[in-house]
């Protein structure tokens, strides 16, 4: 059964605030820019499949999340037919002008990948609970999306931010 | 450097505001795509629910030709409805323990561990859901034409029928030997290496 039509609007919204979750969940999980567009528009299918559901029952952001996480975790690169893939329109791999210098920009580009290269590098699991710390989620919403408690959030990230310092090298982690 | 300042690189890092892609293309791309799914599982859905039922269907003309005599044909019958009825079954229950992609991340995983486990068993028990019902059902009808047949016509024709009945066991055993191999080796190759990642993952997510 498709969506009724108030789901196409939702469905439009979503994607519109909410396209940084896509992008970065996919560029934490695969390497390569074609796995990672990939990745995507499998995200944003399985959101299109997910919406009849959505009653309102959690935020927006919990909701995707729970999808693009779950898409990346079971999703099997090559293993899907490669089907046409519709383009983004514009390059999303960039850093913000908020930088005082190109020098800085240009570092803070270096540094952002280094902490993508790091999360590619770690355990699925870890993976997902960092991206959610990094982006901001409290340990309440974490639990919602993961299925954990909230003790359990708090233990395993823990663990997985000091993961995260060893892997970037030379890095402090300021509650150690 | 510490965390923190990783935190903020992220936080700047500067993602699309707005779709980026023509949501208009890729809501047609997507309905095509689900229609298609619904369509191929729907056909096979009904391809593997009527097969039984067609075949119970052709038994039910034949019994009904042979009279009274034929009544073991009802067997028969009832092991084809019997592979239809785990068919039917098996739909029903993948359709309800299905979880969707919203799931928290743990009961999503859970549930994909589950239903894996769940088709390892069906793969390397084919031979009694599946081959069994098929066997004897195909057996009985051959064994209730034989007996029905003219009198003296058994005796006219023991060694073919003898040499009938073992070559059928033979090719029986032989095909029992190849399915089970085959779905042994997808078991191996594909459920097996799925199913240990996907439990190393669940291990990792509640260590």
């Amino acid at each position: 059964m498709s969506p009724p039509a108030n789901h196409e609007a939702t469905f439009q919204t979503w994607i519109e605030e909410h396209r940084g979750i896509f992008v970065k969940v996919a560029r934490s999980f695969v390497r390569g820019e074609n796995d990672a567009a990939e990745l995507q528009q499998e995200m944003m299918f399985q959101l299109w499949l997910s919406l009849p559901r959505y009653a309102g029952q959690s935020k927006p952001s919990t909701w995707i999340y729970r999808v693009c996480l779950n898409t990346a975790l079971t999703w099997r690169r090559g293993a899907k037919r490669r089907e046409s893939r519709i383009e983004p329109e514009v390059d999303i791999s960039r850093l913000s002008a908020d930088a005082a210098t190109p020098a800085d920009l240009a570092g803070n580009k270096d540094l952002l990948e280094q902490l993508y290269s790091a999360l590619q590098a770690m355990q699925e699991s870890d993976r997902a609970l960092v991206l959610l710390m990094l982006d901001g989620l409290a340990y309440r919403e974490m639990a919602e999306v993961t299925g954990l408690t909230e003790n359990h959030v708090g233990v395993a990230l823990t663990r997985a931010r000091k993961r995260l310092a060893t892997l970037l090298k030379g890095v402090t982690d300021e509650l150690e | 450097m510490n965390l923190n300042d990783y935190e903020a690189i992220w936080k700047r890092q500067e993602v699309p505001v707005g779709a980026c892609v023509d949501i208009a293309a890729l809501r047609e791309t997507f309905e095509t795509k689900r229609r298609k799914m619904a369509a191929t599982l729907f056909a096979r859905d009904l391809i593997e629910a009527s097969a039984g039922v067609f075949v119970s269907a052709v038994l039910a003309l034949f019994w009904k030709h042979q009279g009274s005599a034929g009544w073991p044909i009802g067997l028969a019958i009832a092991c084809m409805l019997w592979v239809t009825g785990a068919f039917i079954r098996e739909r029903i229950r993948t359709h309800r323990s299905r979880l969707g992609p919203d799931a928290p991340m743990l009961a999503k995983l859970e549930a994909e561990i589950a239903e894996l486990e769940h088709q390892r068993r069906l793969l390397l028990g084919v031979a009694t859901w599946y081959l069994a019902p098929c066997a004897a059902s195909i057996l009985i009808v051959l064994a209730t034409v034989l007996f029905n047949a003219p009198a003296g016509a058994l005796a006219d024709h023991r060694l073919l029928v003898g040499g009938f009945f073992g070559a059928y066991l033979v090719l029986v055993g032989f095909l029992y030997r190849l399915i089970w191999s085959v779905n042994r080796r997808a078991v191996r190759k594909q459920i097996e290496p799925r199913l240990e990642e996907l439990e190393r993952l669940h291990k990792s997510l509640l260590a």
